[in-house]
């Protein structure tokens, strides 16, 4: 039995919650996990044994998300990232970045607030922040979000950046 | 290194991604500098942030049994001998004359029947697991600790289960129940890893044909670990007692609560 087979469903969690921060609610990201696993059983013979079948499945999931949903709904963010980083680097970041009053605001924030944070972001840094939570590689994140890993690394560190700067807003 | 060099490289020193020579030159500036260090602390904050508050949103049990529907059913493995005999067969027939085909009949058979039972005992975890999610009263007994949950199953079970691992802050034990494994009765343990419920199935293993091949060391015992149905699953034996750990949880986390609990044992 193929190992797409054997164990895709092991990683049904992961891909349900990555679903639903990209979709935003519930119905959508459990179809989107259903037709991700679909396409995973008739392109398993596509699989390479041995490779990280995680994130085999996560690169499904995302291109099955871009083609079904994101063309379908009014996305702001879609321009990119660039929009947020530009937003996230304005002016005067640096005086809060390094004080501790920005650590200590971070420590008080809860998870409605880094959940809305999150949201925020364009889609592409939402999947960059989330599959470096799952654990995977840079190279496994540039071959999800088909760019460089330079691209990725960026893209990481800009939506961090931001994300600190809306948790900043939120923990005022 | 200046400032701007160390803080473009982070994530990277809190990932461990860099050499190990730029790594140290990254410690011995955050050493020195209050900013930078600052910095740094600010980061390691987010991603902590992110990895214990963030809500997560893990696949609903209805979604889980929708997939498991539809998902190939699990096919016995097949022996290296299944799968070359079409090609072997011709050349073999004449040799088989010559005494082989009683002992390669034998082998086939064994490692076959072997799979099967294998097989059938993970699905039986997975399927335990699954009645323990889906009854309306999981637990007969909630936790107030393990010295609360195993006297409790005195009178209730025709042995006693050995279980050493109270639970803690990751892994915390949410209560038991008594449940059935193949014929007879077992000690199910319900802790759980965040939202996800574990059950630990504790069971007399004599009569059973427990797995003998492809096992890891874990803590003291050693376990097999296999996936179905979207479930990772660790099975191993002490003495006359069989454990079956059974969660949708990530393998490495389940692998982590069994080192727990096969270590103490």
């Amino acid at each position: 039995m193929s190992p797409v087979a054997n164990e895709g469903l092991a990683y049904v969690d992961a891909l349900h919650n990555l679903a639903r921060y990209l979709t935003g609610n519930q119905t959508d990201a459990e179809d989107l996990v259903q037709e991700t696993y679909a396409r995973a059983l008739r392109a398993e013979h596509q699989f390479t044994p041995g490779t990280n079948l995680k994130a085999w499945l996560f690169r499904i999931l995302r291109n099955t998300f871009l083609s079904l949903y994101r063309r379908q709904r009014h996305d702001p963010t879609v321009g990119g990232l660039d929009t947020v980083e530009a937003d996230a680097q304005g002016a005067g970041i640096e005086s809060w970045l390094l004080g501790d009053i920005e650590l200590d605001r971070l420590r008080k924030v809860v998870g409605e607030e880094i959940e809305a944070a999150l949201m925020t972001l364009s889609e592409e840094a939402r999947t960059v922040v989330l599959l470096d939570l799952e654990g995977l590689t840079e190279v496994e994140v540039a071959d999800i979000a088909g760019c460089a890993v330079g691209t990725v690394k960026s893209r990481l560190a800009r939506a961090r950046a931001a994300l600190r700067q809306k948790l900043k807003d939120y923990a005022r | 290194m200046t400032c701007d060099d160390v803080r473009t490289r982070l994530l990277d020193y809190q990932r461990g991604r860099l050499p190990l020579p730029t790594q140290a030159e990254v410690r011995t500036h955050l050493d020195a500098c209050a900013d930078c260090g600052r910095a740094e602390a600010v980061e390691q904050e987010l991603t902590s942030v992110l990895e214990h508050r963030l809500p997560q949103y893990p696949a609903s049990l209805a979604l889980k049994r929708r997939l498991a529907a539809e998902w190939p059913a699990r096919a016995v493995e097949r022996s290296w001998w299944s799968r070359w005999r079409p090609a072997l067969v011709p050349s073999l027939a004449v040799a088989s004359v010559l005494l082989m085909v009683p002992p390669i009949l034998y082998y086939e058979r064994a490692t076959s029947r072997a799979a099967s039972e294998r097989a059938s005992l993970v699905g039986e975890a997975v399927n335990d697991h699954l009645r323990v999610l889906s009854s309306q009263h999981p637990l007969d007994i909630e936790s107030g600790g393990l010295h609360q949950v195993k006297p409790w199953f005195e009178g209730r079970l025709d042995f006693a289960p050995v279980v050493a691992f109270e639970g803690d802050a990751e892994f915390p034990l949410r209560g038991g129940a008594v449940g059935y494994f193949r014929d007879r009765k077992a000690a199910v343990f319900v802790y759980a890893r965040r939202l996800h419920p574990i059950s630990l199935l504790v069971f007399r293993a004599e009569g059973l044909a427990w797995p003998t091949r492809e096992l890891t060391r874990i803590g003291s015992v050693e376990a097999y670990t296999t996936a179905e149905r979207g479930f990772n699953v660790i099975m191993w034996r002490t003495r006359e007692l069989g454990y079956a750990l059974v969660s949708d949880v990530d393998a490495r986390d389940l692998r982590q609560l069994a080192a727990r609990m096969a270590g103490g044992q």
